[in-house]
């Protein structure tokens, strides 16, 4: 009798179809909190940079033109990808810029793209740790990093080895001027 | 009947005389660069520098050369033996020779560079082309290193002896040769 009283009473004050949608309304913006959608992102909305030393001077530059696709964990089958546009690597130095598409750097004439395609992403305490093959002149290579999870974007950075790719095989195979590891840096605005 | 001139062109003495300071500063740039303890940084900043000024000092010696042909020359003093004028006729066309081969040189040395760095005139806007056909040839560059190095050496030894000529016949026969090459009226 008691039950069917409250009953009753919660039927008056919040009808059903009522607390049905405000359910609903709940459960969707708490999936939302958690499950991100698909997120894509260019130069317009992010950044990708690289850095490294040449003749003991650090240098940094960055990539013009890129886009990416982020899939990322919980939702099923994550994924990274992102392609960039090889000849759109610029330093701001004219010496660099007119040497980096040459053949033994980045050889936009016959790789004009360089790629990363995720193999696992696993949700850590401050983002994601991502597994991958980034590739560059034809060259794949695995590399790993953490995708920095905070309130307003995504950030990573990682070095990779140069030779591992080639770059600069020819000039400098011993890293008397430009050093081995080039640090990549990636920030996605969500 | 033509007048006799007592010096050059006022363009061939500028061009002349820009040539010599310039020759000074390749010189000392490039062995500086190549031998002196000093930082990376400092080594490549000075090596542009020196590519720069190589190809301005190619443009300048195009142009000597040029007024050179299409100005009129003064004549050797008459004081000169033709042993003399001999001499002094082929050391100018090896310091020529020289000169042209120093500048050439290393324009094919940087064109045939693995490093394929450009040559930007102290402008980015001036991008000296590199000599097609030859990039990242390192037989050519070495060939080209190897001939730079003679011909500098060759060229200092032909710039030691224009000088001393110059002196010595100042002093030995009293003739003022180097009045040919500036404004005195005399």
């Amino acid at each position: 009798m008691k039950t069917s009283v409250n009953s009753t009473f919660l039927n008056r004050t919040f009808p059903m179809g009522m607390l049905l949608s405000f359910s609903v309304v709940v459960y969707l913006s708490l999936a939302t909190t958690v499950v991100q959608a698909e997120l894509k992102s260019t130069q317009q909305s992010g950044t990708v940079s690289f850095s490294g030393q040449h003749a003991g001077m650090n240098f940094q530059g960055k990539f013009e033109r890129w886009q990416a696709t982020l899939n990322l964990p919980p939702q099923s089958n994550p994924q990274i990808i992102a392609t960039f546009y090889m000849n759109s690597a610029k330093t701001g130095d004219s010496i660099y810029d007119s040497t980096l598409p040459e053949f033994d750097w980045f050889d936009v004439e016959n790789h004009a793209l360089g790629t990363f395609v995720s193999t696992k992403i696993e949700i850590t305490e401050e983002g994601y740790q991502v597994l991958g093959d980034l590739t560059i002149k034809n060259i794949t290579q695995p590399v790993s990093f953490t995708l920095t999870d905070s309130q307003d974007k995504l950030s990573t950075r990682f070095g990779i080895n140069r030779l591992d790719y080639k770059i600069g095989w020819e000039s400098d195979p011993d890293a008397d001027w430009v050093s081995k590891t080039i640090s990549i840096s990636m920030v996605i605005n969500k | 009947m033509t007048t006799s001139i007592q010096r050059y062109h006022s363009l061939s003495i500028v061009l002349h005389w820009a040539i010599a300071l310039a020759l000074l500063f390749m010189f000392a740039s490039g062995l500086y660069m190549v031998n002196a303890d000093i930082s990376k940084a400092d080594q490549y900043r000075l090596f542009q520098i020196h590519k720069a000024s190589g190809v301005l000092v190619l443009w300048v010696l195009i142009l000597r050369i040029g007024t050179r042909i299409a100005t009129r020359s003064p004549a050797l003093p008459d004081a000169l033996n033709q042993q003399q004028v001999f001499k002094a006729k082929l050391g100018h066309i090896f310091l020529y020779m020289a000169l042209v081969t120093m500048p050439l040189s290393g324009w094919l040395m940087v064109s045939a560079s693995p490093f394929g760095l450009p040559t930007f005139v102290f402008v980015d806007w001036i991008n000296w082309p590199h000599i097609p056909g030859v990039a990242r040839n390192k037989s050519i560059e070495t060939l080209a290193n190897n001939v730079h190095w003679i011909t500098a050496t060759a060229l200092g030894t032909l710039i030691a002896g224009h000088v001393s000529a110059v002196v010595w016949h100042n002093k030995k026969h009293h003739i003022n040769l180097i009045s040919r090459m500036w404004w005195n009226k005399k």
